[in-house]
């Protein structure tokens, strides 16, 4: 049986990647339709498959499997396993990555109809998934590390897809350097893991840690630290990349410029929460060192509010959605940092049924607009695309936390989590995801409004191509908004509050930091926790943001003019997303380059050619031209040197007297 | 201070004028001559130290070959002796402190390291001592080898005299005898056919 | 008789003069020869000094042999500088630099 499932997570991992080849591979060989449903049956074979491991490992309390397939390569202590670990956590995890999956490869069939590069794009979205499920179900660091690369890779490919466009080969650039800045703390974690515990087995790592917590190590010479912040800290520091989380977050909405399917797949549900799933991984880990645990309260907590803000100034209708993720992305990494692991996942996995949602709707209007993304361009598009108008209204509601919707659970456990967590920061960041709270449902309506109601912005000739995206694009918005509505309500119990919980003894978390234990005596129940909602503070922070938003999108425009006015200093700083990328290009980019230029020009032009090469050349010239002088060719100074030697000799003789 | 001492202080005054006298007159054969001077002394000085042979030899081999060679090269060479003596003067304070700083560490250091040793005057010689007999009786049989070695030497260096001053026969002209003999009157003269050339019109009688 | 230490100043101020005709002469090689000529006696004095005072006749016979070598080096020396008057016409030390660096 054991053997059986292994095989099958296998399988899982697998299809995907055969999937990839076929499309990649055959070119014109297969026709379109023939690609797409070869690629997209392999797909949905994996989330077949995925549903089964979940419902034997969670709904059948199987006990997780943790066995090699193949050893890649041994070099010492080092060892390379292609091994998988299948317990609740990833099994929930592959689940929801293979659904989203799922959704996107048959919306894509729809959205993609008409681009040259369709097969393509089917290779890279399979490969992604590949690469994805690689990371979720690897047992040891370095797997992981190469499901972590993969995504990457493929996120750099698909972002550029579109690669005749200048700004999507930047875009991809910048992401994918954004991303080797977070993996160089991965690496270091991994070394210095590999260091101190002597392998990269989670289990061998996580059985030694409780054993380590006291060991510090010299960084600096007058300055210890304990091995295992180091270690999870540069582990979290890679999450930053990956995640996007404050100050490595500026590659998101670059990230933009690929298409809609994708800012779906990657850049909401699953390569960003990849940091996440890691940290949570991580946990019994992690929980050893508060100093960490610290420091994402105090990340998480400024990504969730700040980047919240900057997506009320946009105007590109995914460069929102880009920041809500953002956003919250330091939601889920403030659950981590209260030691609330389980209402991070929880988080993790509502936010990916309504992001998604959001930006496949979002594309749906896109191609309605035909290829039109700006928001001051569209108006009053409800009655053209109800479909699609319903669904986005969904995805809000659940965004922004109205009962009974998804969103509204796992953000306000969050909040209640970080209330009660004692880790120094959490105060910061509870006013933080207050805050955050009122700028979600702001920025959130303010986008539907100024697409779906308000006047008409566009030009009348575009009227006739507007309508209805095919069933293909529908069918995935329909099947995303249902969990939108209902996984909340039907997950917190057993995810948050059951014993054993949906994850199990996955996360790890220590006796003095669980607050989900804490909350557990508040809990009576989802119906009753929607019907109360009344009572909290979050519910009502988020009705005014819906009200406000109402008021100056819908009501009185004039008012949003006004205020850009008055607080034009406010605005100016919210447009140039205070000063990140300006940062960025000029200190790190520009300093980079004129720091090479330095290089060139002062060590490589003047000390290494002028004075080693050069200048050792002249040197011996000049000795050569010097020491010439001595051959005079007169026989009496020849005789003169022969004497002062002799009288060297003599007097170095009779000096030993 | 016995006689002996005054003749030797003598002959090391002379020895020393004169080996000034070489290295510091123009004339180069005044130079050799007070080199002569110089020998003279010196083989003085050796008959003293009882080395008569060698004294004798001194006189012999070094005045009366290499001397008179050197006089031979020094009037053979078309030296003209009056050139320029700047040079001198101008690198004699140099040259002169080097050889002053050799001269006085010999002269300093010898007397310290042998007075050290105190040797002491040797014995007198018996009445019938021959250093000529002594020498010989060591010198051609301890030192035989290197006493035809010497030999060789010698021949050495006439060979390499010889083969690089020796310039080559001068090209001359010389009667050979056999040649003149030989001669046949059919090949000193050719009797050669002409026609004569018609006179030109113009000539006068000669009037 | 003199003391040995007499003797040796005797020699070593012959050799001083020796060596500074070497170095100091500028004007004519035969004056150079005749100035190793010096250096030789002088070495020669030594000899026959300290055999004299060690009552051993291997510096005598040494001499002998300089001796020998003296005469012969002398005898080439000349032929040398006989053949350099041919080609240069003079026996400047200072002319003679072809060997000038």
């Amino acid at each position: 049986m054991d053997n059986f499932l292994l095989w099958t997570a296998l399988a899982m991992a697998l299809l995907p990647l055969m999937g990839t080849l076929i499309a990649g591979l055959s070119g014109r060989l297969l026709s379109r339709t023939l690609t797409h449903r070869i690629v997209v049956s392999l797909v949905g074979i994996s989330f077949f498959l995925a549903c089964y491991l979940f419902k034997v490992f969670v709904l059948d309390n199987h006990a997780p499997l943790d066995a090699s397939f193949y050893t890649w390569a041994t070099a010492g202590v080092l060892r390379f396993d292609i091994a998988f670990l299948i317990d609740r956590l990833s099994a929930t995890m592959s689940m929801i990555v293979l659904f989203v999956s799922f959704m996107v490869h048959i919306y894509t069939i729809g959205y993609m109809a008409d681009d040259p590069g369709y097969r393509r794009f089917f290779s890279y979205v399979s490969l992604f998934t590949f690469a994805m499920l690689m990371l979720v179900l690897a047992d040891n660091f370095l797997l992981m590390f190469f499901g972590w690369e993969g995504v990457g890779l493929v996120s750099y490919l698909l972002i550029g897809f579109w690669f005749k466009r200048e700004a999507a080969n930047l875009g991809s650039l910048k992401a994918f350097l954004a991303n080797r800045i977070g993996d160089i703390g991965f690496i270091l974690a991994m070394a210095a893991a590999l260091a101190y515990f002597g392998t990269l087995k989670y289990h061998d790592v996580f059985m030694q840690v409780p054993g380590l917590a006291d060991k510090t190590m010299h960084l600096l010479p007058s300055y210890n630290v304990s091995v295992i912040t180091l270690i999870s800290l540069l582990l979290f520091i890679g999450a930053m990349g990956k995640s996007a989380q404050v100050p490595l977050h500026v590659w998101l909405p670059e990230s933009m410029e690929g298409p809609t399917p994708i800012s779906a797949l990657i850049h909401a549900a699953t390569m960003v929460t990849a940091g996440i799933y890691m940290v949570a991984r991580m946990s019994p880990m992690f929980e050893f060192s508060p100093t960490t645990l610290s420091f994402i309260l105090v990340i998480g907590g400024t990504s969730a509010f700040f980047m919240g803000l900057l997506a009320v100034v946009q105007y590109d209708i995914k460069r929102v959605i880009a920041y809500s993720t953002l956003s919250q992305l330091g939601y889920m990494a403030v659950a981590l940092g209260a030691s609330a692991y389980d209402a991070a996942i929880f988080h993790l996995i509502t936010h990916a049924f309504f992001k998604a949602l959001l930006f496949l709707a979002a594309g749906s209007v896109i191609i309605a607009m035909h290829h039109e993304q700006d928001m001051r361009k569209m108006g009053g598009l409800a009655s053209y695309l109800p479909v699609t108008y319903l669904t986005f209204v969904i995805g809000s509601l659940a965004l922004c936390a109205i009962p009974p919707f998804a969103g509204f659970y796992s953000k306000d456990m969050i909040i209640d989590a970080v209330y009660l967590s004692t880790t120094p920061g959490a105060a910061y960041a509870y006013y933080c995801v207050l805050g955050g709270a009122f700028v979600t449902s702001l920025y959130t309506f303010r986008a539907l409004f100024m697409t779906f109601h308000t006047n008409e912005r566009w030009d009348p000739a575009v009227r006739d191509h507007i309508k209805e995206s095919p069933w293909v694009v529908l069918f995935p918005l329909v099947a995303l908004a249902i969990p939108s509505v209902f996984a909340g309500q039907v997950l917190i119990g057993p995810i948050l509050f059951a014993h054993p919980s949906m994850l199990g003894n996955t996360t790890f978390v220590l006796p003095d930091h669980n607050v989900l234990f804490k909350l557990a005596s508040h809990f009576h129940g989802a119906k009753r926790m929607a019907l109360e909602a009344g009572k909290t503070l979050t519910f009502w922070i988020a009705m005014s943001g819906i009200v406000t938003a109402w008021l100056f999108t819908a009501k009185y425009p004039k008012w949003s003019e006004w205020f850009k006015q008055r607080f034009s200093v406010l605005y100016a700083i919210l447009v140039r997303k205070y000063g990140f990328d300006d940062f960025n290009q000029i200190v790190l980019t520009e300093g980079t380059r004129d720091a090479g230029h330095l290089c060139y020009e002062v060590s490589d032009v003047k000390v290494i050619d002028g004075v080693f090469v050069n200048g050792s050349g002249r040197l011996t010239r000049w000795f050569a031209q010097t020491a010439r002088r001595l051959q005079t060719g007169y026989l009496y100074h020849y005789a003169l040197a022969m004497v002062l030697g002799i009288v060297a000799l003599l007097v170095w003789y009779a000096g030993g007297f | 201070m016995t006689a002996v001492h005054i003749v030797f202080y003598i002959f090391a005054l002379i020895a020393t004028v004169s080996a000034t006298a070489v290295v510091t007159v123009r004339n180069p054969v005044r130079s050799v001559l007070s080199l002569v001077v110089t020998f003279f002394s010196m083989a003085g000085i050796w008959m003293l130290l009882r080395a008569e042979f060698l004294s004798l030899i001194l006189l012999l081999v070094y005045v009366g070959a290499v001397m008179t060679l050197f006089l031979f090269i020094v009037m053979m060479l078309d030296i003209s002796g009056e050139t320029s003596k700047g040079g001198f003067v101008r690198y004699l304070p140099f040259g002169l402190i080097i050889v002053l700083v050799m001269t006085g560490v010999l002269m300093a250091a010898g007397p310290a390291y042998f007075s050290g040793m105190q040797l002491p005057l040797p014995a007198d010689k018996p009445a019938d001592y021959n250093n000529l007999k002594a020498l010989g009786s060591i010198l051609y049989t301890q030192y035989a080898v290197a006493f035809e070695m010497a030999g060789v030497i010698l021949l050495a260096a006439i060979v390499a005299a010889i083969v690089l001053a020796h310039r080559g026969p001068k090209h001359r002209k010389v009667q050979v005898i056999s040649k003149q003999l030989d001669a046949q009157p059919e090949k000193r003269v050719r009797l050669v056919k002409m026609k004569p050339e018609p006179k030109s019109p113009k000539t006068d009688g000669g009037k | 008789m003199p003391s040995l230490n007499e003797f040796l100043m005797l020699a070593s101020l012959l050799f001083g003069l020796g060596v500074a005709g070497v170095i100091l002469n500028r004007k004519n090689i035969i004056v150079l020869l005749m100035s190793l000529e010096l250096i030789l006696l002088a070495v020669n004095t030594n000899f026959v000094v300290f055999s004299y005072f060690l009552d051993n006749y291997a510096g005598q016979i040494f001499v002998f042999f300089v001796l020998t070598v003296a005469a012969a080096e002398a005898a080439i020396g000349l032929a040398i500088l006989v053949v350099l008057y041919r080609q240069r016409h003079t026996i400047e030390v200072q002319d003679l630099d072809a060997l000038k660096g």
